[in-house]
């Protein structure tokens, strides 16, 4: 098992609030913190080949739950495999993902998995321009991944 | 008359809904696949360089990257004039091959064999992938993902970047191939193959022996007669990254074949007021008819059945078998039964896959010399590939300097509107009698539209609403709600 920690953000560079989980690795990605990040742009498989062989992972990602713009959710795997269709535009879920990674390699899974979810505003057009209630959580998700990096924050 | 909707429909990519209307005895009198989203992307590609383009639209999908980056590829070509050495262009076919793997291998895992592994009537709970893993066992499972999983290794390491590749350049590629990596790309292609065949030991074992299955595979109710369209090599087999586009009508003759802009001459797009997706049709064939199938029709269909009905034979041994057993199967071609898409996209898979072996085993594919440096700028370019769900045109047209000023992109989907529209009104007039709307019915409805492994996405992917995945309205004749049905 590879001790190492890893952030993965999901988004769409391209769309609006959905690129929030790309903004959050590139802030990271200028800090010079002890973890490997990732950007994938899909919620397919590709996320748990990701994150395979880590002990610990924490993944942001854009979501559309009714909650108020700029909302933070922090959520587990089951959370997010509660029904067995939760709705996404892709064709498999990440919560899918991750319990299809559980189920088939489960010695390879994260043990600490942590699952950040960015309330969305707007994601209809095709701009770079997050709305402002989701840029000041990105913020907030940027500073609260480098404190449980930086363990100052419990796992588990 | 009453109306029942199922919104959104459950496992596919992007939303749409589907509007079912029975008449006063409960019976289907018709049923409509809208899409309620537009996204724009052609408006928001005006003004980029040409050349950046590919790495661009390949955000347009999180699971058709590699389509819309590859068809950009191509166009881009025609913007600059020029064609790739013949290194380069076996390196994008790898590459594309490669992406076949991955895709269909998820499609029909994850979207297309719930329904059979699991089963049609089981629980909506237990009928997706994770239940295809606890029937199939947990070893098969981390087998199929641990071989897809090298088919996305070898998309990476010739791509160039994880998920999203950045290594097309117009007149080539960009990345050369060294001895060390041809060697691995051949050991995982050989894996690959393994994949392939796993896979359709699976749709025998699970469908072709099963009768109940086969009727509905092989049954009216699951049967649209189009025409069909897809690419053919100098031969006539199958191919994906480049051909001719053949176009045959619903009895099997040839209406016309074209290359790049000629696509124009063959195919118009009818715009719908209930839906944002258009309807293109062969007008060689005649004006518009409307939705309708059968003799006469200029309504086509692309995809994995469509490229087993246009071409000849496959271009791989392994594969032309199992062409053979599927035609010898079905008897009469073009075979109009909707299900055999997916026994189609495991005969790809596996087509797919030893096309992989072949070009890493090419001498020619280490060659340095892989890009024809663009000299010129015609600005107008026209890409058309087979995506795995079928053909796909990107065209743009550029000022003097490459800045893309108009582009047109015809999706799959698109070109598959018509008979999916076809396929759910029949499925839903033999599954829904007398007002019988349960779960299962509408299962067997929804059925009718996975096959055609729909991608509505254009990219976004965030995690929505999941407290409602099937959702059914009754009307009375009225148009007021009696009825509510949901599987959550």
């Amino acid at each position: 098992m590879d001790t190492q920690c890893v952030v993965v953000g999901i988004g769409n560079p391209y769309l609006q609030d959905d690129r929030a989980g790309v903004v959050v690795i590139e802030r990271l990605e200028q800090e010079n913190l002890a973890c490997r990040t990732e950007v994938v742009y899909t919620v397919g498989f590709e996320v748990m080949d990701k994150i395979r062989g880590c002990e610990r992972a924490i993944i942001v990602d854009a979501c559309m739950l009714g909650n108020e713009p700029g909302s933070i959710l922090e959520v587990g795997v089951d959370d997010i495999f509660s029904t067995h269709a939760l709705i996404n535009s892709h064709a498999i879920t990440l919560g899918t993902t991750l319990k299809t990674g559980y189920l088939c390699f489960p010695e390879e899974m994260p043990a600490d998995i942590r699952i950040l979810l960015i309330e969305v505003k707007e994601i209809k057009e095709f701009t770079q321009q997050m709305s402002p209630e989701v840029e000041a959580a990105v913020e907030i998700v940027v500073e609260r991944i480098k404190s449980l990096i930086a363990g100052k924050v419990a796992a588990g | 008359m009453r109306k029942i909707e199922i919104s959104p429909i459950t496992r596919l990519e992007g939303h749409g809904k589907i509007a079912i209307f029975l008449d006063d005895a409960g019976n289907v009198d018709d049923a409509f696949f809208q899409t309620v989203e537009f996204r724009g992307f052609e408006k928001f590609l005006q003004g980029m360089p040409m050349e950046e383009v590919p790495r661009t639209v390949s955000t347009v999908c999180g699971v058709c990257r590699g389509v819309h980056f590859t068809a950009s590829m191509k166009a881009s070509d025609g913007v600059f004039g020029v064609t790739p050495p013949p290194a380069g262009r076996k390196l994008r076919e790898l590459f594309f091959n490669a992406h076949y793997v991955e895709d269909h291998s998820v499609i029909l895992y994850a979207l297309g064999l719930p329904d059979f592994v699991v089963g049609p009537e089981s629980n909506p709970a237990e009928r997706n992938v994770v239940g295809l893993i606890n029937a199939v066992g947990k070893e098969v499972g981390r087998d199929v993902l641990r071989r897809r999983g090298l088919a996305v290794k070898i998309f990476e390491l010739l791509g160039g970047k994880p998920n999203h590749p950045v290594a097309a350049v117009p007149g080539g590629w960009s990345k050369q191939l060294c001895e060390d990596e041809r060697k691995q790309i051949e050991e995982w292609s050989k894996e690959l193959v393994g994949l392939g065949e796993l896979t359709l030991k699976v749709f025998d074992d699970v469908v072709l022996k099963n009768d109940k299955y086969m009727e509905l595979v092989t049954g009216d109710m699951y049967r649209v007669e189009v025409g069909y369209m897809g690419s053919v090599d100098e031969q006539e087999r199958i191919t994906y990254y480049d051909g001719t586009q053949k176009i045959i009508d619903s009895d099997g003759k040839l209406v016309g074949t074209f290359k790049g802009k000629e696509y124009l001459d063959f195919i118009s797009e009818r715009v719908q007021p209930w839906t944002y997706l258009k309807f293109p049709y062969q007008k060689k064939i005649g004006p518009w008819k409307g939705i309708v199938e059968g003799p006469g029709t200029n309504i086509y269909a692309v995809g994995p059945l469509a490229r087993m009905n246009i071409v000849k034979g496959m271009d791989t041994p392994l594969a032309q078998l199992h062409f053979e057993k599927f035609h010898a199967t079905f008897g009469a071609k073009p075979v109009h039964n909707v299900l055999a898409y997916h026994w189609a996209r495991a005969i790809e898979l596996l087509n797919a896959a030893e096309k992989c072996l072949q070009l890493s085993r090419d001498p020619e594919i280490t060659s340095k010399d892989i890009w024809n440096k663009p000299t010129s700028c015609p600005g107008e370019g026209v890409g058309v590939i087979e995506a795995p769900r079928g053909t796909l045109i990107h065209h743009y047209c550029t000022d003097g300097k490459g800045i893309v000023t108009d582009a047109n992109l015809i999706v799959a989907t698109t070109h598959n509107n018509a008979p999916i529209n076809l396929a759910v009104k029949k499925a839903a007039k033999h599954f829904i009698k007398n007002g019988d709307v349960s779960p299962a019915m509408l299962n067997y409805v929804e059925m009718a539209f996975r096959p055609y492994d729909l991608c509505l996405a254009c990219a976004t992917h965030t995690v929505t609403g999941g407290q409602s995945p099937l959702l059914v309205e009754i009307f009375d004749a009225n148009g007021a709600l009696y009825k509510t049905l949901k599987n959550f």
